[in-house]
């Protein structure tokens, strides 16, 4: 019965056939979906790289990765600093990025700002594309030869020069990787031209930017800062290539070059790079927030802008990466003080959200759980950046586990929770069924507490002076790393858990789902339309220039 | 607290007594990690810039980032409680609080301000290689101005009062001096700083004056560095070279499992470096392949080696010891392989080191030259001189 409706709907809609709807998408929803379904992917290989490095690293001595390499100890050395390189290369390029730009934004943009589709359908298609060209070149790479006969590149996914140049890893591997890197680079800035000329020309008649919805706010600027950042990292790895093959010498002391300059390039789109992590996380809370404390959103216009205060801000603060390579101390004092101001603008966000929720009427439903999850823990991992941002303690913790702990407070806890959070929240929107609440909430909780067991223990390593990317380790780090690993097979038994519950949402449970089934919270476009909504949207477009209509 | 510190007075008497000790004293046997097992605090520091480090960190910077969490997880939990949908039926519509918002901009940028303070000062006091400069002057019982030459560059002038300390020493034994009870300045920022004695110190005693602009946390004048120690890192190992005492250089490897105890494994060295006690070391580093960073936690120092670049930084250790580190930049295969180890060792040790291992590299003993120490000495600044010129020489090209 429900396969006669769909399938009556199919035919109503004129979706095209299997291999030309899912190959040749220009949809931006299906678009969207291809880049989900990349997300998830490259999550799980990920994720599971990051789970082999925590076995390796459960106690000291090398005694797991020497399976992978048929007990010589030297390629597990090598394989342990692939893991790491990949691990960090694929969940910023494949997963994070795929997941909130390339899939919520490709989503829900559009539907947001009341548009039928993205500005340039093709453009999307080939963006999408080119992601799994260059996710097809990484792998690739991490099987060819790098440093002597080892496979794969080694040197973290900074590729600083000389390690990365022929004097560390002389082998194709890191050419790959380079290739791989350009066009994902590519693939976004297309992806970036598109969403920017998506929200400056197809709002609704009314919806003025600042009537726009905050997630539409987060991804312009994100879009704003890979357009602004990715050429240049571009640029640092074409000069690398060159140094690797056509004897140029732009990042070799021997030749003239600086290794230095590597960096400050690299970091200058890598800076920015982190905001364009989180900054859509940022967009999808601030609606979670909003829908279930049913209010709207506190400080709509501070919440916009200090979105582009920190994507602004990000650009210049670079060299709090490099306070170890030999900066001048006037230089390092600058980007004390300019990396101290971000967090006058990410306060304003934490504190708007609280207030969001400060008189509302709060439902904790799934999505709810992950964005006050993700409030705090982002916190967390906020201060210990305020920590970090001082020059003379970074010269204590630099390169150690504290840096790791924070990162990844604001990445995995952060990010990846507002990532869930957007996930639970417009699942049955984007599949038009509903999952068991209760699953949800318990992937939550377990996650919440995995997450926390892996990550915290590790500020303790680094302050205890742990640098990070060792495969072993003294003995007296043993007792915080073998908690980490421990907290890491919590967390895959709650990723378990997510499986179970998207299994049965799909299989088991398969409740249809209605257009708005969060309440009068939700207030954005896309619940006015049907779970899943029509292959094309707004046939009539919505207004927003009559009456006191709003967006948001 | 006064630490030993390297006049030519107080080493030279011992001199013989180490050179006979000769390479022997090299290796203490109470070598101890500085790591607490399971410890999550930093690592005890050995010198008052990194006490310093730690007064920041766990004075200014710890409480003040677990009080914010305790306060947004605070505010999180009263909204939790007091607005979910049972508690609160009915939302509240309010979107704008003028005065809220001013201050959850404006406290926050206070709080930046309180941190930024210090961390500036800790930061230049890391960055900037001690210029302190000490004189010795003999009293002769009647003489109570003793000038002191401010012949700092312009922006590195004794300016202050702090910037000056005053001690009497009198057969070895060092005292320090209060000021106003015992002395005045006079002439501070000026070419000549005058130390005007209450009462003149008595013949036999010796005005030790130290001025400089490098204070430490302790209120004590930092003394420039009395040697350097040259940090080249390799893949995978470290070379430590001394370009004072004839640029004698050497090799460190990760010490195999079977030739240390399991708590230092993967910490101990086969060829630890050697410095003195209370002396401030000029370290520079660079690398001949790829990138590594030079670390000890105990000083709360870090900092790259960089093929083609000369990086400088410094430490001045409080303690004999042993303390480790471990390189902290990725660098290959073996990058968790490659730690660091300094014996801190006294004064009269450390010379008997120099000597055993400029032997090693078939040079003329510079301490121990019998009957003659004033020899060594001379020597030792004629050294000195040479490898500035080659520095500065090198720094040029």
């Amino acid at each position: 019965m429900a396969d006669a409706q769909t399938a009556h709907a199919d035919d109503h809609e004129h979706t095209p056939p299997f291999l030309v709807r899912w190959l040749f998408s220009t949809n931006h929803k299906d678009i969207g979906t291809l880049y989900l379904l990349f997300a998830i992917l490259a999550g799980i290989v990920g994720g599971a790289m990051s789970g082999l490095m925590r076995m390796e690293l459960a106690e000291p001595g090398v005694t797991v990765l020497t399976a992978f390499s048929g007990g010589n100890v030297e390629a597990a050395y090598n394989f342990y600093n692939v893991l790491v390189t990949y691990h960090g290369l694929i969940m910023i390029f494949f997963m994070v990025m795929p997941a909130m730009i390339g899939g919520f934004g490709n989503w829900f943009v559009p539907i947001m700002i009341g548009a039928p589709d993205m500005a340039f359908p093709r453009m999307n298609n080939i963006s999408f594309w080119l992601y799994v060209a260059s996710g097809i070149l990484a792998t690739l790479s991490l099987f060819a030869p790098g440093y002597g006969s080892n496979i794969g590149f080694g040197g973290g996914w900074v590729m600083y020069p000389p390690l990365s140049a022929n004097t560390g890893s002389p082998g194709p591997a890191m050419d790959l990787l380079i290739l791989s890197l350009h066009l994902a680079g590519a693939s976004s800035i297309l992806g970036s031209i598109n969403f920017i000329t998506t929200i400056f020309n197809m709002r609704a008649p009314g919806m003025t930017l600042h009537k726009m919805p905050l997630f539409a706010w987060s991804v312009l600027v994100t879009a704003f800062l890979l357009v602004l950042s990715l050429p240049v990292l571009a640029g640092a790895i074409t000069m690398l290539l060159t140094d690797r093959n056509f004897g140029t010498a732009f990042f070799d002391a021997a030749g003239g070059g600086d290794p230095i300059l590597y960096q400050h390039l690299f970091w200058f789109f890598g800076h920015p790079e982190v905001y364009i992590l989180i900054l859509p996380g940022f967009g999808i809370i601030s609606h979670i927030v909003s829908t279930f404390s049913k209010k709207p959103i506190f400080g709509y216009l501070g919440m916009a802008y200090a979105m582009v205060a920190i994507g602004f801000v990000g650009f210049i603060v670079w060299a709090h990466h490099m306070y170890t390579v030999g900066l001048s101390v006037n230089m390092k004092a600058y980007f004390v003080a300019a990396t101290m101001v971000i967090a006058v603008p990410t306060g304003v966000k934490i504190f708007s959200w609280i207030a969001t929720m400060w008189g509302g009427s709060i439902t904790f439903k799934t999505p709810m759980l992950w964005a006050v999850g993700f409030i705090f823990l982002f916190t967390v991992g906020g201060v210990t950046g305020v920590v970090l941002a001082n020059a003379g303690i970074d010269h204590y913790v630099h390169d150690t586990y504290y840096v790791v702990a924070h990162f990844h407070y604001v990445l995995s806890l952060g990010a990846v929770f507002a990532i869930f959070a957007g996930w639970y929240y417009w699942f049955s929107k984007m599949f038009g069924v509903e999952y068991r609440e209760w699953l949800g909430a318990l992937h939550f909780w377990v996650m919440f507490i995995g997450v926390n067991l892996i990550f915290f223990p590790q500020h303790f390593l680094g302050l205890q002076g742990m640098p990070r990317r060792y495969i072993d380790y003294p003995e007296a780090f043993t007792l915080w790393n073998y908690v980490s690993s421990v907290g890491y097979l919590v967390m895959v038994f709650a990723l378990v858990i997510f499986a179970i519950a998207m299994f049965d949402a799909f299989f088991v449970y398969r409740r249809k789902a209605v257009s708005n089934p969060w309440g009068e919270g939700a207030t954005t476009l896309e619940w006015t339309l049907s779970s899943p909504p029509p292959f094309h949207q707004f046939n009539d477009l919505p207004r927003f220039d009559r009456d006191d209509a709003k967006a948001f | 607290m006064i630490r030993p510190f390297p006049t030519s007075n107080t080493a030279l008497t011992a001199r013989v007594f180490a050179a006979l000790a000769g390479a022997a004293v090299v290796y203490s046997t109470q070598a101890f990690a500085q790591l607490t097992p399971g410890g999550i605090t930093m690592q005890p520091p050995n010198s008052a810039l990194a006490e310093e480090v730690h007064h920041f960190h766990n004075g200014v910077l710890l409480p003040i980032i677990t009080f914010i969490c305790i306060f947004v997880l605070g505010l999180l939990t009263w909204v939790v409680v007091k607005y979910n949908a049972r508690a609160n039926p009915t939302p509240r519509k309010f979107s704008h609080n003028t005065l809220v918002e001013v201050l959850w901009t404006g406290i926050p940028i206070m709080i930046l301000l309180f941190i930024a303070l210090p961390s500036f000062e800790l930061l230049y006091k890391e960055d900037i290689v001690p210029d302190g400069k000490q004189v010795s002057i003999p009293a002769d019982g009647a003489t109570t101005e003793f000038a002191f030459a401010n012949d700092f560059p312009e922006s590195r002038m004794v300016r202050r009062k702090r910037h000056v300390q005053v001690f009497l020493e009198t057969g070895g034994e060092m005292r320090e001096l209060k000021r106003r009870t015992d002395y005045r300045l006079d002439g501070l920022g000026e070419q000549a700083v005058i130390v005007a004695f209450n009462e003149a110190p008595s013949a036999g005693e010796t005005v030790v004056i130290r001025g400089g602009r490098s204070v430490d946390q302790r209120g004590d004048v930092v003394l420039a560095p009395s040697m350097t120690l040259k940090v080249t890192g390799y893949q995978w190992n470290w070379s430590y070279a001394y370009p004072d005492f004839g640029d004698f250089e050497f090799f460190s490897n990760m010490a195999a499992e079977d030739q240390t105890t399991p708590e230092l494994y993967r910490l101990e060295v086969d060829n630890r470096f050697l410095v003195p006690v209370g002396e401030t070391i000029r370290i520079t580093t660079t690398a001949k392949d790829v990138i590594h960073a030079f670390a000890l936690p105990a000083f709360a120092i870090k900092i790259d080696a960089v093929p083609g670049r000369i990086n400088e930084t410094w430490f001045r250790a409080d303690r004999e010891g042993v303390f480790y580190g471990q390189c902290s930049e990725i660098c290959g295969i073996k990058h968790a392989f490659m730690p660091i180890a300094v014996e801190v060792v006294s004064r009269d040790k450390f010379e008997a080191w120099v000597d055993s291992q400029r032997a090693v590299a078939g040079l003329d003993p510079m301490f121990q030259v019998a009957g003659a120490p004033a020899a060594g000495a001379a020597k030792l600044a004629a050294l000195a001189e040479d490898t500035t010129a080659a520095a500065s020489a090198g720094a040029d090209q």
